[in-house]
């Protein structure tokens, strides 16, 4: 049942007033800082690229402009299904029954964008940090693998915990562990009666602070007596907040907020401590010494296993000679580097010797992924508690472990374009399917490119020198996409071809591609036609469909009055000449070399070399021409479709 | 790589990677290396040297490089491998020729031990190798995690777990053993259920072993679909042990049949039950603990269930007979587990019921018998004369009451031991309950005099039976006769005797106590109906108005003020006509044929008083009629007997003595006052003076002048027959009595007793009368309301709503709806096929 407008108005002052009196945050603050607005711009015009990059230097995706618009509200608006997809899974808020998120839907551009906005309704859609928290809060229960590292034990109950959980939550815990790293066994003041102790340890492992104590009736101890053990508890371990969160009402709303900020703040606190420790304490070697290292189970971050990530050479003679096969069984060489390379961006690492990173990291952290689920819970070596620390080999290289590391232990992915493929398929291996996601999510917006919907074929004079930069290699993507079963990354390959099709459409690589795609259905044998093709068909009649609309606009816009009805006329009477017919011939027998042909006197060529009368002439000959030679593809390659 | 298209504008494209695709086989022979030297290791149980990444990584790029397909099937090749030269020599080593021997059923010759011993052998090597391949399994899904979930569920194939079970089943439990057709499954299945039986006879076996063998069978599947309905323990194991569960009780009930009786058949199927309940838990699995059930269900009981419940002595009949409450118990049980209708123990109890039931009948009938015929005889020899045999025949009649008491006593044992069986054995079930009710009603409604019975039963108890009685005591009497009565299928029946009987009980004030009576009028009304009770409502309000009317009639002659020594003092009760049954309480001798009330000639005295009353009556309540019944009522005569003399004692002194009468006695007595000493009365001359009823008047006669506690007139001749015609009477100067109050003995009507013959048949006659009338009634209000009615309907309908009073005679209803078409409240419909009935008006 939808609430009417009457009745979402009273709510929304109510809001107002709560958020008034301070009781409640505001979940779109005004934001009037220059990123923001970059934001808003980027929704307004559909620049996903612009929108990924706002989104990761940090900007509120929920606030608000100057007129009340939050970036969603303009997105669904202006209808950039892209980005309104990319604003939902980065956590807009889209709540069915607020004032705002009705605003949102109302406003929807068409039917597509609102059923994408209900999809996400707030109400299934998770709190981001709900898997690290309730994982978090698992570890307290789980019992195999073993992962804890330090009993306490208060009276009858004894619990099995975390030291680096434990030093990352509560200063009080940090300082003691620190002191004495050792410690394998504590004892907690028998004064305090248990159920204070769980509720602490539970608040401590991101859990929800319960609404009541729930005592059982059997219990012996009073509800006072356990309020005044986690008054005491909570005191000595520095973490008032539980206190405070213990007080507070029964607010649902609250409570819920509370409990995100706790687990954002829970989150911060391990992430400050993965920085500090795990990260400062990565250690890089050389490569064939990389297996020596030795780390006693008793080190000052708890680490109980080490993750290993050799640096990838190029391939070339040094590496293979450098590799000491009879010692290195664990790291076996690698004939065929399955991860990316990472050449490109690691210069003349060939000349050095080969680095190795190792990164002292826990298990209980590890496990978030099923590989090192499996791996632990098995009874192979990797299980096996050994005097020094196991040393575990990644198959990837250094900067996509720690990502994948950081991911792990905060939830949070800042993903480089030029490692997001690599990223990718890390995430595929280990089976973290969420950080697969991320990955798609950068490779779908940044990679885009700064093409976005502007039209390249319509780019001025000046631009034209400019050597473009692609971000990302199309054929990777797509290839990353095939093997690895991600719809969305082929949906962004083509249109990435659609949108630069020119470029590509003579190149030898895209032949193997479209037979490749037309041989992947083949095998399959349920349809007939290329999968690949049929969405650059898609994308392709989707940007000219753009540029004809604007055109037109333009058309009735011109004041100056440049294009008359005459020569358009005659014009669109000679694309229509040229049509029938000529167009496999034409396209193969005319060198098409825009380089030669540069814009010569305010002239409007096509992509076939000849002149067209204006933008939108030409904009119809060049989609018929690109059009064409996908044709003449298909029957070079003997293809139906 | 720089693109040379974009116009002018230069692009730097990042560069391919390398390897990303395709790969050559050289590269899948080195990474299978890696894994098929891990696997060995893992199958010699090592793998505590291996590194999980290592073979993890192996996989991962045999699949990423599309070659999962390759792996797959190398893997279930080096798995049956595995199967053949190593773990299938092992068990083959394990089957003995004896093993072979017992699966083929021919006779081994070796002892059940040896036999065990071999098998458990067997079984334990089996178990060992399902177990160690369910480990290695285990660590070789994890290290083929990738491959399970890319390629597999690409390719719809079954994870290699799942083909791994499969092959354990067809290359161990289904390999062929050498130089015999059997697979090691026919061994197993054989083995297993050697034990088993070894166990129904009473050895001991090792139920954990045979346990983790089926474990075993309840983790393998036909297919690699693993449909849950397919588990090889199910489409295997399962059929054969039913059958040869099948067979083994097959067997034991025959012997049983043959050789012990039902008592023992009970428990020794309790005990099978109780046993294979506990193999399911224990030995075998749970799935199957409702088919063997059913097994031991069909062979056990339902087979030869009633030939062992007509066993001689020991059958359910026994069982009944000698409370065997136990047995009945088992059989309960047991019957209620393979025919929820319980048919056969139905049939059986309520046979049983009706037979005890038609005994008690029987008994009762014949002593009635016995009394009746002398009782027909003997009243007509009373009205000969025959004084002498008056007495006798009060007697009988008491005795016939004494046997509806009785009658109605053991109706209520019999029904108490049914009950109490059926709590105690029989779970309080339902269905058995409405059929014993059913049979309870049958075999009482057989008897004709049931209602009457009935109600002298409460009757007697309200008389008398309950004084001093605890009130749960007299509780317990009100259910039983509300239990009785709800057996009783012509409640009009009954309600024409209650009726009657309670009109004595309250007229001649004999009703123990007014609050067990009302309680006992509500219980009816609760189990009958409203309209039922209330006459019987009306009668107490008649009562208590008649108490308000004497008190107030006291009053107002006393407010009259002149006090007269002569006054007689009147306690009266107005009967309503309606409520009360005069004819019944034997009004209908003094009827004239027409119907009218014969009046008795009253005594001047009383007239005076009757006129007063009247007056006094009618003054409040105005155009009411006042009918005098003088048979109903009583008086408190003073006599006064002078002194005789020249007799010594007590007939030498006056003796004054207070007698109480019946009305009409009074109003014979009367006619003595003014007799001269020694002056007779002809029976005639009374009669015609007084206008009594030929028969009341000779009974009262009798009492008066007969029977020697009142004997306060003589009679001529001096005999002890019933006064009649022409007899003569004179005032006995020589009564004495010991007692100042006399209550003279009431012949007939202040008792409630069985009926005679005649009686009976009048009583019967009167009810049809009645019941004709009510059907009418209720044809009348069926047609007017549905206008035209098919034959059969109607019937149905006129049945179903008489049904809580009583069941109509068919005949009796045609004649009724022929008499309805005579008196035109109905016609026919001519057209009808079928025949039908239309109201009319």
């Amino acid at each position: 049942m939808v609430l009417r407008k009457d009745q979402l108005e009273v709510q929304l002052k109510d809001e107002h007033q709560l958020i008034a009196t301070g009781v409640l945050r505001d979940d779109s603050p005004l934001d009037l800082t220059p990123e923001f607005q970059k934001l808003c711009d980027a929704c307004r015009i559909g620049d996903l690229k612009g929108c990924q990059e706002a989104i990761a230097t940090g900007a509120n995706i929920n606030a608000r402009d100057y007129f009340d618009y939050t970036p969603l509200i303009l997105a669904s608006l202006c209808g950039h299904y892209e980005v309104v997809r990319l604003l939902l899974e980065s956590g807009a808020l889209c709540e069915r029954d607020t004032f705002q998120g009705e605003r949102c839907l109302y406003n929807a551009l068409n039917n597509r964008i609102r059923n994408l906005l209900l999809q996400y309704d707030y109400s299934k859609s998770t709190d981001p940090l709900q898997p690290l928290a309730s994982h978090i809060t698992s570890l307290l229960t789980r019992d195999n693998p073993k992962t804890s590292d330090i009993c306490l034990t208060a009276s009858s109950e004894q619990w099995n915990l975390h030291k680096f959980v434990l030093s990352a939550r509560s200063p009080y815990f940090s300082k003691k562990l620190a002191a004495n790293p050792k410690t394998t066994v504590g004892k907690l003041a028998s004064t305090i009666p248990p159920e204070a102790f769980q509720i602490v340890l539970h608040y401590l492992y991101l859990g929800e602070v319960p609404s009541d104590l729930g005592l059982s009736n059997r219990s012996f101890v009073l509800e006072e007596d356990v309020f005044k053990g986690i008054d005491e508890v909570s005191k000595q371990l520095e973490i008032k907040s539980l206190w405070e969160g213990i007080l507070s009402g029964n607010d649902r709303r609250l409570a819920r907020q509370r409990h995100q900020d706790e687990v954002t703040k829970g989150r911060n606190q391990l992430e400050d401590w993965f920085r500090n420790n795990v990260l400062k304490y990565k250690i890089e070697v050389e490569y064939s010494k990389a297996h020596d290292v030795k780390w006693t189970r008793d080190n000052g971050i708890f680490a109980d296993v080490l993750l290993r990530a050799d640096e990838k050479v190029v391939e070339d003679s040094n590496s293979g000679n450098e590799t000491p096969k009879a010692r290195d069984t664990a790291c076996l060489p690698i004939g065929i580097p399955i991860g990316p390379s990472a050449a490109s961006r690691s210069p003349s690492t060939t000349r050095k010797p080969r680095k190795s990173m190792l990164f002292p990291v826990h298990r209980a952290m590890l496990l978030r992924s099923e590989y090192f689920q499996a791996m632990f819970g098995s009874s192979f070596q990797e299980a096996q508690l050994t005097e020094y620390l196991q040393i575990v080999n990644v198959d990837c290289s250094p900067a996509v472990l720690e990502i994948v590391l950081t991911f792990l232990y905060t939830e949070k992915a800042d993903i480089p374009i030029e490692y997001a493929l690599d990223v990718l398929f890390a995430a595929d291996m280990l089976f973290i399917e969420k950080l697969k996601t991320k990955a798609t999510v950068v490779i779908s917006t940044i990679g885009m490119g700064t093409g976005g919907l502007a039209d390249r074929s319509h780019r001025e004079a000046g631009h034209d020198q400019e050597v473009e930069v692609e971000p990302i290699n199309i054929y990777d993507v797509i290839h990353a996409a095939w093997f690895l079963k991600v719809q969305r990354l082929e949906e962004f390959s083509a249109r990435y071809l659609a949108y630069r099709l020119e470029d590509y459409i003579d190149e030898e690589e895209f032949e193997e591609m479209i037979k490749e795609s037309a041989s992947r259905i083949q095998k399959r044998q349920e349809t007939d036609s290329i999968e690949l093709l049929d969405d650059i068909r898609y994308y392709l009649s989707e940007r000219f469909r753009l540029r004809f609309e604007d055109s037109g606009l333009e058309e009735i816009m011109d004041e100056d009055g440049e294009i008359h009805a005459e020569v358009a006329s005659v014009i669109s009477n000679a694309v229509d000449a040229l049509r029938p017919g000529a167009e496999p011939t034409k396209v193969e027998t005319t060198p098409v070399d825009p380089a030669l042909n540069p814009f010569m006197n305010g002239e409007i060529r096509t992509l076939d070399g000849d002149v067209a009368g204006d933008e939108f002439a030409a904009d119809a000959i060049n989609y018929q021409v690109l059009l064409g030679k996908i044709d003449s593809l298909l029957e070079r390659l003997k293809l139906d479709a | 790589m720089i693109s040379g298209r974009g116009r002018g504008g230069g692009r730097i494209r990042p560069p391919r990677r390398q390897g990303m695709i395709g790969g050559d086989a050289g590269d899948f022979e080195t990474q299978w290396d890696i894994l098929r030297s891990a696997l060995r290791e893992i199958h010699t149980k090592n793998a505590s040297t291996l590194s999980f990444e290592q073979i993890y990584r192996a996989s991962y790029k045999i699949v990423l490089k599309k070659q999962g397909d390759k792996l797959y099937d190398r893997v279930k090749e080096f798995e049956e491998q595995w199967f053949g030269t190593v773990v299938m020599p092992k068990i083959r080593s394990l089957i003995t020729s004896n093993l072979v021997n017992i699966t083929l059923g021919a006779v081994t010759g070796i002892t059940a031990n040896e036999r065990r011993m071999t098998g458990e052998e067997f079984l334990k090597g089996l178990k060992a190798s399902w177990e160690d391949h369910i480990t290695t399994m285990n660590m070789t899904t994890d290290v083929l995690m990738y491959m399970d979930r890319v390629y597999c569920t690409d390719n719809r194939k079954a994870s290699i777990f799942t083909t791994s079970m499969g092959l354990f089943r067809d290359h161990i439990l289904r390999s062929q053993l050498t130089g015999s057709d059997l697979i090691t499954f026919d061994i197993l299945n054989s083995v297993i259920l050697d034990m088993i039986e070894m166990e129904r006879d009473g050895d001991v076996t090792n139920k954990a072993i045979i346990r983790s063998c089926i474990y075993m069978l309840e983790g393998l599947y036909e297919s690699d679909e693993e449909n849950e309905t397919e588990k090889l323990y199910l489409t295997t194991f399962e059929p054969a042990f039913l059958k040869a569960s099948r067979e083994f009780y097959q067997k034991e009930c025959t012997t049983l049949l043959r050789d012990s009786d039902a008592s023992t058949w009970l428990r020794q199927t309790k005990k099978r039950l109780v046993e294979e309940e506990t193999r399911t838990q224990t030995t075998i699995s749970m799935l199957t603990s409702q088919k063997i059930a059913k097994v031991i269900e069909t062979e056990m009981i339902s087979s030869h269930l009633n030939e062992f419940l007509a066993m001689e002595g020991s059958g359910i009949k026994a069982m009944i007979e000698n409370d065997r409450y136990e047995d009945l118990t088992f059989l309960y049980q047991l019957i209620s587990r393979v025919d929820p209708s319980k048919e056969p123990l139905k049939a059986a109890l309520s046979d049983r019921v009706v037979e005890l039931g038609k005994e008690i009948n029987k008994t009762i009938e014949s002593t009635n018998f016995s009394n009746a015929p002398e009782a027909g005889e003997e009243g007509e020899a009373a009205e000969g004369g025959e004084k002498s045999k008056a007495p006798k025949q009060q007697s009988a009649a008491a005795k016939a009451t004494a046997a509806a008491i009785r009658w109605v006593d053991e109706v209520l044992t019999l029904k108490d031991k049914f009950d109490n069986m059926w709590k105690t054995c029989m779970n309080e079930d339902l269905i058995l309950q409405t059929a014993l009710t059913k049979s309870f009603s049958d075999f009482i409604n057989l008897f004709p005099r049931c209602s009457e019975y009935v109600s002298l039963f409460i009757d007697s108890n309200l008389k008398g039976g309950i004084k001093g009685k605890t009130e749960t005591e007299i509780d317990a009497v009100l259910d039983k006769a509300t239990t009785l009565l709800r057996y009783i299928q012509d409640k009009d029946m009954f309600e024409r005797y209650y009726k009657k009987h309670l009109a004595r009980r309250l007229l001649h004030g004999k009703s123990e106590s007014a609050d067990v009576e009302k309680q006992m009028i509500s219980r009816m009304k609760l189990e009958i109906g409203n309209s039922f009770t209330t006459k019987l409502e009306g009668m107490f309000k008649d009562m208590a108005m008649s108490e308000d009317l004497t008190s107030g009639y006291r009053t107002h002659i006393q407010n009259l003020g002149d006090l007269d020594r002569k006054q007689i003092d009147l306690g009266i009760n107005v009967l309503t006509m309606n409520y009360w049954p005069m004819e019944s309480m034997g009004s209908n001798n003094s009827r004239r044929d027409d119907g009218t009330q014969i009046v008795c000639n009253w005594p001047n005295e009383i007239h005076l008083l009757q006129e007063s009353f009247k007056a006094f009556y009618l003054k409040e309540r105005n155009g009411r009629k006042l009918t005098w019944l003088g048979f109903l009522g009583s008086a408190d005569i003073k006599c006064v007997f002078p002194k005789i003399p020249g007799k010594e004692g007590v007939l030498g002194r006056e003796r004054r003595h207070e007698i109480n009468v019946p009305t009409y006695g009074m109003v014979i007595l009367l006619l003595f006052n003014d007799l001269a000493e020694g002056e007779t009365l002809s029976f005639e001359e009374i009669q015609s003076r007084t206008n009594i009823p030929n028969q009341d008047l000779a009974r009262m006669l009798h009492t008066l002048s007969v029977l020697p506690k009142a004997k306060v007139l003589t009679k001529d001749p001096a005999n002890k027959e019933l006064p009649k015609a022409g007899d003569k009477f004179g005032f006995n100067s020589s009564f004495t009595s010991k007692a100042v109050r006399i209550k003279a003995p009431v012949m007939l009507g202040a008792v409630n007793r069985v009926e005679g013959d005649e009686e009976h048949r009048e009583t019967k006659d009167r009810n049809d009368e009645h019941r004709g009338n009510v059907i009418d009634t209720v044809i009348v209000r069926i047609m007017k309301a549905r206008k035209t009615l098919q034959h059969t309907q109607l019937f149905s309908e006129v049945i179903s709503q008489l049904a809580a009073r009583f069941k109509p005679d068919i005949g009796m209803m045609k004649r009724r709806v022929e008499s309805l078409i005579e008196r035109e409240y109905l016609e026919r419909v001519e057209s009808a096929e079928v025949s039908t009935y239309a109201y009319l008006a």
